[in-house]
């Protein structure tokens, strides 16, 4: 199944590496070959590993063992700058440049043109104009700002700025996960174009179809390392995605037997301009319901809306037959709305707070009388529920900080059972949680079912949701492009609705 | 608080961890001892008396204000016009005649005006805390120096506001003088909304982790808003105590308490191992900064030195109380 290019072509090399995060192997012997004048797909489940062996190629992460070959040399530990200087250029997922540079500066960032110590924004605009003209027909208006590029445009600026630096090598995260189809299209133009003439590209994407569109190459990891790499011309799609699923889900999810009851959370045709449109669905007492879909596929903005971060301009929200006014989390709590937020640090929970304070945040009403709290009553709550999750803390008192991640996210948990939420949003729960931390998460969210909660787990990982779900919905450019759930609720199914492969609900969507 | 984690610690450690947790007790009780020793006067009971009253109670009542904002993880630069509109409007309202009562209340109510006019501009118009009190600030001068034909102070030393201003700032219960009585009352109201109230527990988390408080379902436009009118208030009791005392209103005098109150309240933080705020370091810190300056004083300081001493006090406190917890860890 392998394709090896010849020795002298290779632009990169990457031999055996591994790279471990405490408990977590994310890279365990995986090989990475691009050749010359290549454009190599890399693809993967999250959690594959295709971020981390990026980010040992870009020097960001060091990795525990292997060899990296540049252009045929060896080169030793890298830095970000070790790299450039080497050649390859990283055109990352998040747009890094300065907002307020202007074209010119951008292009020549931490290469400025200029006379000694002074840097001559006049002269670095120009050449700037003139390699975008060369190379893309790109014109843009003199002294204009990178804020006021669109996305594609900052991705074409970036791109030039590694061709001013004589790139060989470009590689590129996710690229088209903000772009519109015309946008999408002039990228790859110029991404062939490149390629033509001998830079080696890497390609990131979660979008099947544009792997098979543009790639000449694609290597897919899974857990950790690379398990092929192939031709997408001969390859089908469908083999592709079959090699990036493991098929032994193990012991991983508990098996539960949980009766489902009447409709706890019922949506309907909501809806919000440029993100999502119609979607109606609901989730019962006692179940587990998967949604997923890629990046951009508006399944993200569908679940903030339901907890009241974003507003949705029509269609509406019910709670146990209660129509809820969501304009703010506020709501969405007292509507019995929990929420176990992506970015834990940020929304999940205050890692300067205790144990304590963190858990009864959202229930503060229950531990308190004429507005002060009763530490008493609450001691005893957050201790039963330390006992209940075996949150593994030295005391309630103990600041968040010091917990482990999968403790951290217990804590999280355990703020929304003080609460006694009867619906239960969970945005990506296990992501940066180790595997005996996850199995725990899944066996709470039994648990929670079993008590007759109703559950909405947004999830890219599609083991997880095919393990834990009863039933999975899937999101595709803004609509529900399909229903799995029984027999037909596999990975390669849920993989290929949510990146718009022909699969048998999206062909009838679409 | 300082709980040692590592059971291991040798004693060093031990005494290392204390000195880092109470560096401002243990910075107050040096300097108090400095200062009994090189001045005869220092530890007198007029002398403590006048520190108290005069340099303690009304410093100490903005900077409980201010810890409650920096609690919430903002910052009020607006303190001293919230202490200039009570006092203007107090003294104002007895030159017309008013009751006291009567001017108390409007007093207060124009300090809480000023915390509104914050609490609007911070959770409406989303301007950032330092942005938004800032511009209050400016605005506020302004109309204080308008509203005086360029600053004229407001003396009513003698007759029917006179007797007003000695009921308020002259009179004492049990022997405890007035002022006094007020600092305890806004001690204990403080404390308990800070570190018993619910109220109090919304105000932690939204400093600690604002995104954590939003998804938690707090009210947080509500609680931030009541932060800066609580704050406003207590800037207002502080301004009409000081017309009290110095029986005048004079435009612009309540800056004077802004960065010493910043000063204190951070000084305070170094009371707690995470580092917030506290009512009982925020006294600390009042305590010390009025010590300091009087200390100086009585020792032949000049005003100006002062300001030196004070820098030089605040580093120290910092110093010892970062490098020792850094060389614990």
């Amino acid at each position: 199944m392998t394709v090896q290019p010849a020795a002298a072509e290779i632009a990169i090399s990457m031999t055996a590496i591994s790279k471990r995060f405490g408990p977590v192997q994310a890279l365990h012997d995986a090989d990475l070959q691009v050749a010359r004048g290549t454009i190599h797909g890399l693809v993967g489940q999250n959690g594959a590993g295709k971020s981390t062996i990026i980010k040992v190629l870009a020097g960001i992460l060091k990795p525990d063992s292997g060899t990296i070959t540049v252009n045929g040399e060896t080169v030793g530990p890298l830095t970000p700058s070790s790299v450039e200087r080497l050649g390859v250029h990283f055109i990352h997922q998040d747009r890094l440049l300065v907002p307020t540079a202007t074209v010119g500066e951008a292009v020549f960032l931490r290469h400025e043109l200029g006379f000694g110590p002074f840097v001559s924004r006049r002269s670095m605009n120009r050449h700037a104009a003139e390699l975008l003209k060369r190379y893309f027909n790109l014109e843009l208006p003199a002294g204009i700002l990178v804020q006021d590029l669109t996305t594609a445009q900052q991705k074409i600026v970036q791109i030039t700025r590694a061709l001013a630096q004589k790139a060989s090598v470009l590689v590129l995260d996710e690229p088209t996960a903000a772009l519109v189809k015309r946008e999408v299209d002039s990228l790859f133009a110029v991404l062939r174009r490149l390629r033509d003439d001998g830079i080696a590209v890497i390609f990131i994407s979660h979008y099947m179809q544009e792997i098979e569109q543009l790639c000449d190459r694609v290597t897919v990891m899974r857990n950790g390392t690379d398990v092929g790499t192939v031709d997408p011309a001969e390859t089908p799609i469908d083999e592709i995605i079959a090699m990036m699923i493991a098929r032994d889900v193990g012991e991983m999810f508990p098996k539960r037997s949980v009766e489902i009851g009447a409709p706890m959370l019922e949506v309907s045709h909501l809806g919000m301009a440029g993100s999502f449109e119609d979607i109606s669905f609901s989730v019962r007492r006692g179940e587990i319901v998967g949604l997923t879909g890629l990046l951009g596929s508006g399944a993200k903005e569908i679940v903030q809306c339901l907890f009241g971060l974003e507003r949705a301009e029509r269609g509406s929200i019910m709670v146990e037959g209660k129509t809820l006014s969501l304009s703010s989390p506020v709501h969405a709590v007292r509507g019995g709305i929990a929420m176990l937020p992506e970015d834990r640090r940020a929304h999940g929970v205050a890692i300067d707070l205790s144990v304590r304070e963190n858990i009864s945040l959202a229930s503060l009403g229950r531990y308190s009388g004429r507005g002060f709290v009763k530490r008493g009553l609450e001691n005893q709550a957050i201790d039963g529920l330390i006992r209940e999750l075996s949150i593994k803390t030295p005391g309630r008192d103990t600041l968040v900080r010091q917990l482990s991640g999968g403790n951290q996210q217990k804590v999280a948990i355990a703020k929304w059972l003080s609460c006694q939420s009867r619906v239960y949003i969970l945005d990506e729960p296990t992501v940066a949680v180790d595997v005996g931390a996850k199995v725990e998460i899944y066996n709470l969210l039994n648990r929670l079912a079993g008590e007759g909660a109703a559950i909405l787990l947004l999830s890219s990982d599609l083991l997880e949701l095919v393990g834990v779900c009863d039933r999975v919905l899937v999101v595709y450019r803004g609509r529900l492009s399909g229903e799995f759930s029984g027999a037909d609720l596999d990975g390669d199914r849920l993989l290929a609705a949510s990146s718009g492969a022909r699969g048998p609900k999206a062909e009838a969507s679409s | 608080m300082s709980v040692s984690q590592d059971t291991r610690a040798t004693g060093a450690q031990k005494i290392g961890g204390f000195i880092a947790s109470y560096s401002v007790v243990i910075t107050f009780l040096a300097i108090c001892l400095f200062f009994a020793m090189a001045s005869p006067t220092f530890l007198t009971g007029a002398n403590l008396y006048n520190v108290l009253v005069n340099n303690v109670v009304m410093l100490a009542i903005v900077a409980l204000g201010l810890t409650i904002v920096i609690s919430s993880g903002g910052i009020d630069l607006s303190v001293g016009v919230s202490v200039d509109m009570a006092s203007m409007v107090f003294v104002m309202l007895l030159a017309a005649g008013y009751g006291g009562v009567f001017g108390v209340t409007v007093g207060l109510l124009a300090a809480v005006a000023v915390g509104v006019l914050n609490a609007i501009l911070i959770t409406r118009l989303k301007i950032s805390p330092f942005l938004a009190t800032l511009g209050v600030l400016f605005i506020g001068q302004s109309t204080q120096q308008l509203a005086t034909s360029g600053g004229q102070p407001i003396y009513l030393i003698t007759g029917y506001a006179g007797a007003q201003f000695n009921a308020i700032a002259r009179t004492s219960l049990l022997g405890v003088p007035m002022p006094v009585l007020v600092l305890v009352a806004c001690i204990v109201v403080v404390y308990l909304l800070l570190h018993r109230s619910v109220f109090g527990r919304a105000v932690q988390a939204m400093g600690a982790q604002p995104g954590v408080a939003w998804y938690s379902g707090l009210a947080v436009p509500r609680q931030l808003s009541l932060v800066y009118i609580g704050c406003a208030l207590l800037c207002g009791i502080t301004g009409i105590l000081l017309s009290a005392t110095v029986k005048s209103y004079v435009p612009l005098s309540g800056n004077a308490f802004l960065l010493d109150a910043i000063g204190a309240t951070f000084i305070g933080t170094t009371l707690s191992a995470e580092r917030r705020p506290t009512v009982i370091g925020t006294l600390l810190g009042v305590l010390l900064l009025a010590v300091v300056k009087n200390g100086l004083l009585l020792i032949g300081w000049n005003f100006y030195w002062q300001q030196v001493g004070i820098g030089v006090l605040v580093f120290l406190v910092l110093a010892v109380s970062f490098g020792l917890r850094r060389a614990r860890q």
